[in-house]
């Protein structure tokens, strides 16, 4: 069955693999994908398409459409023609009800006429009930592949991100040349294939290279030299998906079967670029030119050369290209019978084809072209008509090879913002402007003699060498010369249709697109290709452009023919190549960050939570109401890890005038010692963030910003100090410091039990900032803060230091029975001090008096130019805000969920947060509402989710709730 | 697009190194005599040129500075001056 | 059946020398202005002006997503509206525009997020608008396909669900609403740039265009993002708008598997499955202002992270195609809506960012009166420009909102 001794081949048929199809086993051989696979054992049709559910077959070998789309191992839209198979690799047709041979919905192919272009906006929608039943019926008959809710994705995926001097896409003949001549000058180079070999056009093919070779020997020679060569990185089976400015290439690699992947994501940053990804076939317009038996000439050629199989037994040849005169004397020679060759042009073939098919007694038409195929589920028998359609012959076959000509694959020139022109002489989009360090080479310039690709792909090469560098000149004057004096680019067919009318002639395989539905549109005024792209959805199924890109714009200009339209190429985008989510998705390590105590808080039963960049221990206990941990800091003693915190140091001459600049208040009036705490505002006035400062020494200062702007702070610096030459340095220390929050009336007997420093209330007062060490050895900043309200010492020490700062305070606090108290502790604490959180009790447009913090701006400071200041003054005294204020509810007992609203006839704000406070037994809160309501004593009335019209009660007090003289924290 | 930028400090980097900092408007003007219009225009307006401009940038993920760098918006590449050069 | 294939919004017409009013931009919010001026305002001699094709700009490139569940009174009604009149338009142009009321799931990660959604879930029901909070459990119930398991990035904590939002088919909107105002007198004119627009003595007096000059007292530039630069070019006056690429994709076709809109702020993604069964998903925005609508290879690796994570039975799916569009970001994330000042009879609509989708007919639909009566709608009050120099930004962002790659 096998053509098994074909020097070309690349399978190894020797060795078997079975793949399971539809429950039976097909054998395969080493090599084959899995559509060669199931075509060896007679497979015809693959699927059914989208909308009229028409029986596909293998038409190219490269994806280009969905006709071989499968379920492979449940995975949805595998192409076939293109996957390698594996040995048990289970594979299924898709859209079909029953089988692909036969399938349930195959009549809808002869509802076409109900569904013209666009019929979907045009009907369903009356009367307006009918739309909600249609909807369920559009959304099942839509799609291809099915995946299952819980699908999950086996295999291994990887990341690279390779740099390089030159990126070569494309290891065909010009590719592999233009590698091999920029390295040559010693540069870095890569070079990207999407098969898994080398070679491109000359790989399959057995005719004369020069004397001695024939054309697959000089691919196998040229990748041999490129395989050795030291500086030019290959990867192989590494389809090119993307292109963007700067010269960034990205590509995904398909793993050997036991290789250490399954796909793997390459992006490469590139100097300069060469693009030679060479053509593809224009698919010839015609009646049924998607049958079953219809494929490309490469598509046939390959099969044979590359796979060993066979591609039928009678074939009828319609093609515009002397490659397609070269497969079908190949193809008689290896045991073809070959009914007729049909060929677009009247002249311009090789002559010594021309002999050879003579020779051979194939029979030749010029100026003729298939109009037609026959047979329901495969090709039976093909019309074919003169050009001008005044003549018709038919012939019996179960194969037509068509095509129209070549069109060059130019996905990577458009996403690179070349400018593409539509070019007369060859019928190709051409570029008639490149970005920088780029180069174009081989077939898809439209050369098609093996030295001119070869030649074009040396001189390409080389000038992305001299982009790099190189020394070159004289070399790119010679392979310029020498390129000139060779074939140039060749005259390509312009046919767009066979003389049909197009009723069942697709434009877009994967959509159904018929040139009748294009016709249709451009009568509705879709006149221009991207236009027309979306309302007939031509080109936005599984393989895009593939099929439709160059065939649309070409037709469109055509019917358009009177407004002297010329063809518009349509745009191609990335991933030029359908990728796997799990393949772009590669590696993927979740990264974040964790604190020096992240063990310890683990091990005492923490509760986390992403926070940012940063995982912290929110509870301590299955309580989500924290009561125990809440009343612990209340009554006894409680320990929090505050690492996140942003730390920072600041330090110059300029120092303090940055300060002044981004803090509110006035940073000259610091005394050494004590701590002075500050809000940053944003141009609007509106808060930022909030902290601490202290002053270590002259020109030297150590301050606190929240979690979340820890990463941005010294950009804040920077940026708002940016015209002034400032001499000063900030240091971010928040990863390089930890932070232990020890509060509770018991909290300084732990801490004196730990540090020889006197930490009596009169030594160490609230407000205040020490330096001490515990047990003699950990050297500690320790500053004397409220936020929760109670005695307590913020200590920051070094990162390396805090596991074992934190198991001294643990065993200190054994006996007056320390623990911890997480996130959502110490957010009841503060709340019933009213401390804010930024971000909580603020929304992006809350300023510094919104939020009652008006006595942190010192409106004295003159010249500091302080951020924020001058929206201050402006908006001072605006009623027209929302306001901080404490709101007591009625009922004791219920609190109302944060973020439910606070209402009349209208919102009047929100509440922040709000808890049924335990130190209290006060139901209490904060809340935004607008000024008219923010008076003490208003009384509000809260709108909860699911209220069910049922509001809430409550009154606006004063705040603090908790202690409002403030006398715990200054215990 | 892959965007990217020259730092004054690092040399051509990748843009994601980077974060942009805004139209340049100038120092900050002086606080004397400032509308709410005057201080809207410099706090909030932008010129939207489709084409050159000059803008802040911050190399974020590097040394940390502040520079400014020509822009052209309509093809999101660093070029050498004001003026169009394509 | 079917009627024979006549263009749909009409031959192209001549461009006269005098309308009633002029449109630049040939989006959602142009058109949509232009069907009501015509249809309900009585004024129908008035000009489209589209330098490319109608649904050029980010009328064809939006996520499609339709919701009004946002953050504040002044938002919600706007979007409430707009999510009535998709069916009732859907009769009037005798057009489908596809509505899939799928409902919106925006997913939680944290009992922070949770407690924000909250505030959008109670405006929403103080409205009258469907929406409720849901835990882990019963969002499983709802939509299948999203990971719930604690051992993601961001674990899922719950959502925020909104029956009544969905997905409608945008390129339908555009050329119904096209179809729609040229029935009723509209001149779409396509491939016409507007290169000017001419004032005199702080009055508007007509447009330039590569066509010919147009008289006319009034212009609306609702071209997306692209109004600033022309507003600013063309009259000098500059907006508080940055104009960012945003970015999205879809997967090749799949039979239904998604049955909502899922979102996710922590992750910065949504997706959706369209009615032809690809999995649209996006959001991304680069945080430099530039007109190329290129996608980047950041992004697109970065949203196949995110999606392995909540949805990850899209790992076995393949990104078919990757586009970007124009988002015209304001500080405070609410358009900038607004007429008569300082120009009379200059209109201006923008500002949408990535949400301008959503209530284009609503929002033209009250345009429309502005611009034949002269009088701001109650409406549209809380939209106007000087709310940036009187320091009164919308509420429609709780936090302040920074753009990284990675969001």
């Amino acid at each position: 069955m096998r053509l098994e001794r074909l020097p070309t081949l690349r399978v190894n048929p020797s060795e078997q693999c079975t793949v399971n199809y539809h429950g039976k086993s097909y054998q395969g051989v080493a090599g084959d994908t899995v559509a060669t696979a199931l075509y060896a054992n007679g497979v015809r049709v693959f699927g059914r398409s989208l909308k009229y559910h028409r029986p596909r077959g293998l038409y190219s070998l490269d994806g280009e459409c969905s006709n071989t789309c499968m379920a492979v191992d449940g995975i949805p839209n595998v192409r076939a023609e293109n996957t390698l198979a594996k040995n048990g690799m289970r594979v299924a047709a898709q859209n079909v009800i029953g089988s692909a041979d036969f399938d349930w919905m195959g009549f809808m192919d002869k509802a076409d006429w109900l569904m013209p272009a666009g019929f979907y906006y045009r009907t369903l929608h009356k009367p307006a009930r009918l739309w909600p039943l249609a909807l369920r019926q559009v959304r099942k008959a839509a799609g291809l592949g099915k995946i299952s809710p819980d699908f999950k994705m086996k295999g291994r995926f990887s990341e690279i991100y390779p740099t390089a001097d030159v990126c070569v896409i494309g290891g065909g003949p010009a590719g592999m040349s233009a590698a091999l001549a920029a390295a040559e000058s010693n540069l870095r180079v890569i070079l990207l294939e999407a098969r898994p070999w080398l070679g491109g056009c000359f790989d399959y093919r057995v005719s004369a290279f020069d004397a001695e070779k024939k054309l697959f020997e000089r691919g196998r020679e040229l990748a041999a030299r490129v395989e050795a060569a030291a500086n030019i990185r290959v990867f192989k089976h590494a389809p090119n998906v993307g292109i963007y400015n700067n010269n960034l290439v990205t590509a995904f690699q398909i793993g050997p079967p036991d290789g250490a992947y399954d796909e793997r994501y390459i992006e490469i940053r590139a100097t300069s670029v060469v693009v030679a990804t060479g053509c593809i076939e224009r698919p010839l317009l015609f009646e049924n030119n998607e049958r079953p038996g219809v494929m490309q000439v490469g598509c046939a050629h390959r099969l044979a050369r590359t796979y060993g199989v066979m591609p039928g037994r009678r074939a009828v040849f319609s093609i515009g290209h002397d490659m397609g005169l070269e497969a079908a004397i190949d193809l008689c020679d290896l045991g073809m019978e070959i009914a007729c060759v049909a060929d677009i042009r009247d002249d311009g073939q090789a002559p010594d084809l021309l002999m050879a098919l003579a020779e051979r007694r194939i029979p030749f038409l010029k100026g003729w072209v298939a109009a037609r195929t026959h047979g329901a589920k495969q090709v039976k028998k093909v019309t074919l008509r003169s050009i001008e359609g005044s003549v018709k012959r038919q012939f019996e076959c179960d194969l037509l090879v068509a095509s129209a000509g070549f069109t060059p694959l130019t996905g990577a020139l458009t996403m690179a913002q070349a400018r593409l022109r539509y070019d007369a002489h060859t019928g190709y989009f051409m570029p008639t402007q490149l970005p920088a360090k780029m180069h174009v080479a081989g077939t898809m310039t439209g050369r098609n003699h093996p030295l001119s690709i070869e030649a074009s792909g040396r001189l390409a090469g080389l000038r992305a060498a001299a982009d790099c560098g190189a020394d070159n000149a004289d070399a790119v004057t010679v392979a310029d010369t020498h390129l000139g004096r060779l074939p140039g680019p060749e005259r390509g067919t312009k046919l767009v249709t066979a003389p049909v009318k197009g009723r069942k002639s697709f434009i877009c395989f994967d959509e159904d697109t018929t040139v009748k539905n294009i016709k249709q549109a451009i009568d509705m005024g879709f006149d221009v290709p991207e236009l027309i792209k979306r309302f007939t959805s031509a080109g936005t199924g599984p393989g895009q452009g593939g099929i439709p890109g160059h065939n649309l714009p070409l037709f469109t200009a055509r019917y358009q023919a009177l407004s002297g339209a010329t063809p518009l190429p349509t745009v191609a985008r990335a991933p030029l190549v359908p990728t796997l989510v799990a393949t772009y998705a590669g590696a993927h390590h979740d990264m974040c960050k964790r604190t020096p105590l992240d063990e310890l808080q683990k091990r005492d039963g923490g509760v986390f939570r992403r926070i940012g960049v940063w995982q912290r221990a929110r509870y301590f206990s299955e309580d989500l109401s924290c009561r125990e941990e809440v009343l612990n800091v209340r009554n006894n003693v409680g320990m929090l890890d505050g690492s996140t915190l942003g730390k920072f140091r600041l330090h110059g001459p300029d120092a303090l005038k940055a300060l002044q600049r981004v803090y509110v208040g006035n940073m000259a009036k610091m005394s050494p010692g004590k701590i002075k705490y500050s809000a940053m505002c944003n141009e609007d006035g509106c808060v930022i963030d909030d902290g601490v400062v202290v002053k270590l020494s002259e020109n030297e200062y150590y301050f606190t910003t929240s979690t979340a702007r820890a990463g941005e702070t010294a950009e804040w610096f920077r940026y708002h100090t940016r015209y002034d030459g400032w001499d000063y340095h900030i240091v971010n220390l928040t990863d390089g410091l930890g932070v232990v929050n020890i509060s509770g009336p018991n909290a300084r007997k732990v801490l004196q039990k730990v540090v020889d420093a006197d930490i009596s209330n009169e030594a160490f007062p609230f407000g205040g900032y020490r330096e001490f060490t515990v047990q003699g050895a950990i050297p500690v900043r320790a500053m004397r803060l409220g936020f929760v309200g109670e005695l307590s010492y913020e200590l920051h020490a070094p990162a390396a230091c805090m596991v074992s700062l934190w198991e001294i305070l643990t065993e200190a606090g054994k006996e007056f029975g320390i623990r911890n108290f997480g996130v959502e502790a110490q957010n009841v604490l503060r709340m019933e001090k009213c401390h804010i959180i930024l971000g909580v009790e603020s929304e992006q447009r809350t300023n510094l008096l919104d939020l009652g913090l008006g006595f942190l701006w010192d409106r004295h400071k003159t010249d500091t130019k302080t951020v924020g200041t001058v929206a201050l003054r402006q908006a001072e005294g605006d009623p027209n805000h929302f306001r901080l204020v404490g709101i007591e509810m009625e009922n004791p007992e219920r609190a109302p969920r944060d973020g439910s609203i606070i209402v009349d006839r209208r919102i009047r704000g929100y509440v922040c947060t709000a808890r049924r406070s335990f130190s209290l037994n006060r139901a209490v809160g904060m809340a935004l509402v607008e000024a008219e309501s923010a008076g003490v004593g208003t009384r509000l009335e809260i709108f909860e989710d699911e209220c069910d019209g049922r509001r809430l009660a409550a009154r606006v007090v004063p705040m603090p709730f908790y202690d409002p003289p403030g006398n715990r924290m200054r215990m | 697009m892959a965007l990217t930028i020259s730092c004054p400090v690092c040399g051509k980097r990748n843009g994601y190194e980077f974060r942009y900092g805004g139209e340049d408007k100038g120092p900050r003007p002086d606080e004397k005599g400032l509308t709410p219009r005057t201080w809207c225009d410099y706090a909030h307006m932008n010129a939207c040129v489709a084409g050159v401009q000059k803008e802040w940038w911050c190399h974020k993920n590097g040394c940390g500075v502040w520079f400014t760098i020509h822009r052209n918006t309509l093809t999101n590449l660093e070029v050498d001056g004001p003026e169009v050069t394509s | 059946m079917f009627q024979r294939f006549r263009p749909l919004w009409g031959k192209r017409p001549h461009l006269n020398s005098s309308y009633d009013a002029v449109i630049i931009g040939g989006g959602l919010h142009s058109l949509a202005t232009a069907y009501f001026l015509a249809k309900e305002q009585g004024m129908s001699n008035v000009a489209v002006i589209e330098q490319r094709f109608i649904g050029f700009g980010g009328a064809g490139r939006n996520t499609a997503i339709v919701r009004a569940n946002q953050r504040t009174q002044e938002n919600v009604p706007l979007y409430k509206e707009a999510l009535e009149l998709w069916p009732i338009l859907t009769k009037e142009l005798d057009y489908n525009l596809m509505f899939n009321n799928c409902g919106n799931l925006n997913l939680m990660h944290s009992e922070a997020a949770m407690n924000a959604a909250r505030m959008n879930v109670c405006t929403a029901q103080f409205h009258g608008v469907e929406s409720h909070l849901l835990d882990p459990k019963q969002l499983k119930e709802v939509e299948p396909t999203i990971n719930t398991s604690p051992d993601i990035t961001y674990p899922v904590h719950g959502a925020m669900f909104h029956p009544p939002g969905g997905v409608i088919r945008h390129d339908a909107v555009v050329w119904g609403l096209a179809k729609g105002a040229a029935r009723h007198g509209v001149h779409i004119h396509q491939q016409t740039e507007a290169t000017a627009i001419l004032t005199d003595g702080g009055k508007i007096t007509g447009v330039e265009t590569t066509r010919g000059r147009i008289s006319a007292p009034r212009v609306l530039v609702s071209a997306g993002g692209y109004s600033a630069g022309i507003i600013n070019r063309m009259l000098g006056i500059k907006l508080p708008i940055s104009v960012l690429t945003i970015q999205a994709m879809v997967t090749q076709p799949l039979k239904p598997v998604l049955n909502h809109v899922v979102s996710s702020g922590m992750y910065h993604a949504y997706a959706n499955q369209t009615l032809k069964g690809e999995i649209a998903t996006g959001a991304h925005m680069d945080p430099w202002p530039n007109y190329t609508t290129l996608t980047t290879a950041h992004y697109i690796k970065h949203q196949a992270e995110a999606l392995s994570e909540f949805l990850p039975f899209l790992r076995g799916v393949k990104f078919m195609r990757h586009w970007a569009g124009l988002a015209d970001m304001t500080p405070d994330m609410a358009p900038i809506m607004d007429g008569n000042d300082p120009i009379e009879g200059f209109y201006m609509n923008c500002g949408w960012g990535y949400f301008g989708f959503k209530s284009c007919t609503a929002t033209g639909r009250h345009m429309a009166a502005f611009m034949a009566k002269g009088e701001c709608p109650e409406r549209l009050k809380p939209f106007g420009l000087k709310r940036y120099e009187n320091h009164r930004l919308m509420g429609e962002t709780a936090a302040l909102v920074t753009y990284t790659p990675d969001n």
